[in-house]
C-alpha cells in the first residue's frame, strides 16, 4: 500500500459490464518528502505521475488515502475485473518519524 | 523482498474489512549502507516491529492474504522478518 492525496473524481459513461457503478479517485502519491513535510503543511504535487484508482470506501477529494497497486488490487471483485490500483483504507493520521543515522 | 526502516505508521478507521486490526506500519525501504531509497511503502505487521527496526517486507498478495485470512483481501505488502544484522562484503 502506497500514500496518495486525492485530487480529482473520474466518471464514466462505458465500461465493462464488471466496472458498472464504479467510483473512481485521482491520486497524487506521497513521495519521501511528502511524508518529511508532516501533516500540516499543504501536500503539493507530486512528481510521481498521478493515478486512477478504484474506490469502494468513498475517498474525498483532499483526503488521504492509503492505494494497493497491482495484481492484489483485483482480488477483492467476485469475477475478473480490469483494476490494478485501488482503495484500501481512508487514513485518519500518519504517524511519520524519519530514520537520521 | 526489501530490506526496509520502520518510520512510522498510521491509522484508518475507513478500511478493507480485511484489514481491520492490523497494524499498518511505514516502510522505508533502504539499501546496504541504510540509506532510504525509493518510496516508503505501507505493509501490514504480523510481528510487532519496533520503531526504527530494519525489516525484510514482501510484496507476496498470495503470503498477505493467507496472513489476513480473507481470499479478497488487497493487501500485499507484509512484514515478514524483523532483521538482526546485514553482512556485506
Amino acid at each position: 500500500m502506497r500514500l496518495g492525496t486525492v485530487i480529482g473524481r473520474v466518471t464514466l459513461s462505458r465500461t465493462v459490464p464488471s466496472l458498472i457503478g464504479a467510483r473512481w479517485l485521482i491520486i497524487s502519491p506521497f513521495t519521501r518528502g511528502h511524508f518529511q513535510q508532516g501533516s500540516d503543511a499543504p501536500r503539493g504535487l507530486s512528481k510521481d505521475p498521478s493515478l486512477v484508482v478504484y474506490d469502494d470506501l468513498g475517498g474525498g477529494v483532499g483526503q488521504t488515502i492509503g492505494f494497493v497497486e497491482g495484481r492484489e488490487a483485483a482480488c477483492p471483485f467476485d469475477q475478473p475485473t480490469p483494476v490494478d490500483a485501488i482503495n484500501g483504507a481512508l487514513v485518519d493520521h500518519v504517524f511519520y518519524n524519519p530514520f537520521n543515522k | 523482498m526489501f530490506l526496509a526502516r520502520v518510520e512510522g505508521n498510521l491509522t484508518a478507521t475507513r478500511k478493507h474489512p480485511s484489514l481491520e486490526g492490523w497494524r499498518l506500519i511505514i516502510c522505508q525501504p533502504i539499501n546496504q549502507a541504510g540509506e532510504p531509497e525509493g518510496v516508503p511503502q505501507v505493509a501490514i505487521d504480523p510481528h510487532g516491529a519496533g520503531m526504527h527496526e530494519r525489516v525484510i517486507i514482501s510484496s507476496d498478495g498470495m503470503a498477505a492474504r493467507k496472513a489476513v485470512g480473507d481470499e479478497k483481501s488487497p493487501a500485499r505488502w507484509m512484514i515478514t522478518a524483523i532483521v538482526d544484522e546485514t553482512e556485506a562484503p
